[in-house]
C-alpha cells in the first residue's frame, strides 16, 4: 500500500467509524451520547488504529503491541468504533451501547479482550496513567509507543501538568500525546471557558509540540505521528490536532448542544445520508 | 515470609514506623526486582533513601503530586510491576481518592499505596495533616484491601503479604517512634485473618494500628478489676475477619472497638455495620477521634484528649459496664 492508497484507507475506516458512532447514538436513545467530542477526534483515533500502531485484534494483549489510552472518555463512540472497525469487538456490540449489562458504558469500562485495556472518562488521569504505562515500557526497555488522546478542555485538569512535567523529567520519548483541540468542552467555547496558548505552554513543559492547522486531515496526521514516532530525543511529544467538533455531520459540528444530547430518527437519518454521501463511491457504510 | 529479629525490631521501634517502613521496602527490595517504589517528594520523609540508594532505577519522585503518584502508580502497575506509592496518611488517600477509585479500584490493579503518619501524630502541625479520615475514604473504594499493622514486625509482615496479595492494597501506619514491639516472635500474619492477642471471655476489645498498644495496657488494668478481656488485633480493615467477629459476638458481652481514626467510617463503623446482621450481638462501644477539628497539640495530647490512652478506654469500659453494658 503506498501512502496515498494509505490515506484513503484510513479515511474510508474515518467515514465507517462515523456512522457506528451515530448508529451507535441512536441505540442509546434517550441516554444520549458524547457525539460532538467523538466525532472530532476520528481521523486522530483512526490514524492510530489504521495507519501506526503495531496491534493485533486476534492478540489483543500481544507482547510488543503499542498501548492506546483514550483519556478523554467521554468521546468513546470513536473508540469503539475503532475497534468494531478493527475487529476487536463483534459488530452486534453496536446495539448495546449504554444497554444494560453491555461492554459499551458510556465511558470506557476495562476489557482488555476486546481491546478496552484502560477505563476512562474522569478527566485528566487517562494521561497521567498513560505516562506510567509509558514509564514501564522505558524501565523494561520494550520498545512500543504508548499513545494518548485527550480533549483540549481537559487540560484544564492540574493533573494533566503534574503528568507533564513528569513525562519530561523521565525521558519518556516513546510516549506521543494527541490534544484534541476542538475548541469546545461542556459548557462553552474553551477560549471563553479557560483560555490557553496550549502550544506555548506544552512547549514551556518541555515538550516536542506539533501544531496541525487541520487534525481531521488524515495526511497531516499521519505525517505528524510518524515523525513523532522516530524522534527519540529524550522528551515527549504532544500534537495539537485542530479539529471540528461534530466533525462530518453538518448540524453537529462546531454546535455545543451535541456536546451530550440524544438525536431524533430524523436526526440520525440525516446524519446517516450526510456520512453515506461522503461514502457513496466506496460502498457506503 | 520470613521474620525480623528483635534487635532490628527493637530498632525499628526506636526510630518509628517510617523506618520499618523504609527498611522493609528495602528488603523487599533486595528480595523482588519487580518490586518499585513511588513518592510524592516523600523520599527521605518515608524513610526510602537507602531504598533510592539501592536501586535508583527503581524509585520515581514525582513531586508534590499526589494524584498524578497515583495515577503514575496505576499505568506501572498495569504493565507487570508492582509498585508502592508512599505519602502522608493526610493526603494519601483523601487527596487522591478519585484517582485511586478511577484508575487503581476499578481496574483491580495489583498497585499498593502507604500513608505513613495516619492518624493524629502530627499533633502540632494543626488539623490540615491529620489523617482520621483515610480508611474511611478508603473504604469506599472498591476492590482496596486495607491493612493497618500495630507494631515494627506487623509491618514488615503487612508489606511483605501486600506485595504478595494479586490486588490493590491500602497500608496505613500510626503510631510514634518509640511504638512497642508487640510481636517480638515471628507469627502468623495473613490478610483478612484478625490476630487474637489475647483471650477473654467479659469484654472483647478490638483495635487496629497504633491502639494495639493501648488496648493491651487497658486489658490489663481491666483483668486487675475481675473483668476478663479478649483483645483482638484487627489488622485488615477490609476484609473484615467476619469469622472472629461471629465469635467475638457469640461470646462477649460488651464490644469495644479503638482507632486513632474518626469515629465515623473507620474500623468501629465497619464492625457496627457488620453487627447489624446479628439479632442478639452486645453492645458496641467505638473508641475514636470524634467528629471535630483538634486543638494543636502534642501526639500525647491528642490521643489525651481523644480518650485513646489505656487508663481512659479502661475507664470507659468499666464506666459501660456500671451502666449495664451487656
Amino acid at each position: 500500500m503506498n501512502r496515498i492508497e494509505k490515506i484513503e484507507f484510513i479515511k474510508e475506516k474515518a467515514q465507517r467509524m462515523r456512522c457506528d458512532c451515530i448508529e451507535m447514538g441512536y441505540t442509546a436513545g434517550g441516554h444520549g451520547a458524547h457525539f460532538g467530542p467523538a466525532l472530532s477526534c476520528i481521523e486522530e483515533i483512526a490514524c492510530l488504529y489504521f495507519g501506526i500502531m503495531n496491534h493485533d485484534p486476534k492478540n489483543p494483549l500481544m507482547d510488543n503491541r503499542d498501548r492506546f489510552v483514550l483519556s478523554k472518555g467521554h468521546a468513546c463512540l470513536s473508540y469503539y468504533a475503532a475497534l468494531i472497525e478493527a475487529g476487536y469487538i463483534p459488530n452486534e456490540q453496536m446495539k448495546t451501547f449504554k444497554m444494560d449489562n453491555s461492554i459499551l458504558s458510556g465511558h470506557p469500562g476495562c476489557h482488555p479482550e476486546y481491546g478496552l485495556e484502560v477505563a476512562s472518562g474522569s478527566l485528566g488521569n487517562g494521561f497521567a496513567f498513560s505516562c506510567g504505562m509509558a514509564n514501564t515500557a522505558k524501565i523494561k526497555a520494550e520498545s512500543h509507543h504508548v499513545f494518548c488522546v485527550m480533549g483540549d478542555g481537559e487540560c484544564n485538569e492540574g493533573v494533566v501538568w503534574e503528568a507533564a512535567m513528569n513525562a519530561v523529567k523521565n525521558k519518556l520519548d516513546h510516549l506521543i500525546l494527541i490534544v484534541d483541540r476542538n475548541g469546545f468542552q461542556l459548557a462553552g467555547k474553551t477560549v471563553d471557558i479557560m483560555n490557553v496558548d496550549l502550544e506555548a505552554v506544552w512547549k514551556a513543559f518541555g515538550w516536542n509540540v506539533k501544531n496541525i492547522a487541520d487534525g481531521n486531515d488524515v495526511g497531516s496526521l499521519l505525517t505528524a505521528l510518524e515523525e513523532a514516532r522516530e524522534t527519540a530525543d529524550g522528551k515527549p511529544h504532544v500534537i495539537i490536532s485542530n479539529t471540528v467538533k461534530g466533525k462530518g455531520v453538518s448540524f453537529m459540528e462546531n454546535n455545543l448542544a451535541f456536546h451530550a444530547a440524544p438525536i431524533n430518527q430524523e436526526q440520525y437519518h440525516q446524519a446517516m445520508k450526510e456520512l453515506q454521501q461522503v461514502q457513496i463511491d466506496k460502498g457506503g457504510c | 515470609m520470613g521474620s525480623v529479629p528483635l534487635e532490628i525490631l527493637q530498632e525499628w521501634s526506636k526510630q518509628g514506623h517510617r523506618a520499618a517502613i523504609g527498611e522493609t521496602m528495602l528488603l523487599l527490595g533486595k528480595e523482588k526486582n519487580n518490586i518499585y517504589a513511588v513518592t510524592a517528594d516523600t523520599t527521605p520523609t518515608a524513610r526510602m533513601t537507602n531504598f533510592l540508594n539501592a536501586f535508583p532505577d527503581r524509585l520515581f519522585d514525582v513531586g508534590i503530586a499526589e494524584q498524578n503518584m497515583i495515577n503514575f502508580t496505576a499505568g506501572m502497575a498495569k504493565e507487570g510491576l508492582i509498585p508502592f506509592a508512599i505519602s502522608i496518611a493526610a493526603f494519601v488517600p483523601m487527596r487522591c481518592a478519585e484517582q485511586m477509585r478511577s484508575m487503581i479500584g476499578y481496574m483491580n490493579l495489583n498497585a499498593k499505596v502507604v500513608g505513613i503518619e495516619a492518624g493524629v501524630r502530627f499533633g502540632p502541625l494543626g488539623n490540615t495533616h491529620f489523617a482520621m479520615d483515610d480508611i474511611a475514604v478508603s473504604r469506599l473504594i472498591p476492590n482496596f484491601t486495607i491493612i493497618s499493622p500495630s507494631d515494627p514486625h506487623s509491618i514488615y509482615k503487612a508489606v511483605y503479604a501486600a506485595a504478595d496479595h494479586q490486588g490493590s492494597v491500602y497500608i496505613r501506619l500510626t503510631g510514634a517512634p518509640g511504638f512497642p514491639v508487640l510481636y517480638p516472635d515471628d507469627f502468623e500474619f495473613v490478610i483478612g485473618k484478625a490476630i487474637e492477642y489475647k483471650k477473654g471471655r467479659d469484654v472483647a476489645i478490638i483495635s487496629t494500628g497504633s491502639m494495639l498498644a493501648e488496648t493491651i495496657d487497658a486489658a490489663g488494668i481491666l483483668e486487675e478489676k475481675g473483668l476478663s478481656t479478649r483483645v483482638v488485633d484487627m489488622h485488615t480493615i477490609k476484609p473484615l475477619d467476619k469469622k472472629m467477629l461471629n465469635r467475638i459476638f457469640k461470646e462477649n458481652r460488651l464490644v469495644v472497638t479503638v482507632e486513632e481514626h474518626s469515629v465515623i467510617g473507620g474500623l468501629g463503623s465497619a464492625v457496627a455495620e457488620y453487627k447489624t446482621e446479628f439479632c442478639n450481638a452486645p453492645k458496641h462501644l467505638i473508641c475514636g477521634l470524634s467528629d471535630s477539628y483538634k486543638e494543636v497539640g502534642s501526639y500525647e495530647f491528642q490521643l489525651e484528649a481523644a480518650g485513646l490512652k489505656a487508663t481512659l478506654i479502661a475507664d470507659k469500659i468499666m464506666q459501660e459496664i456500671a451502666m449495664g453494658g451487656k
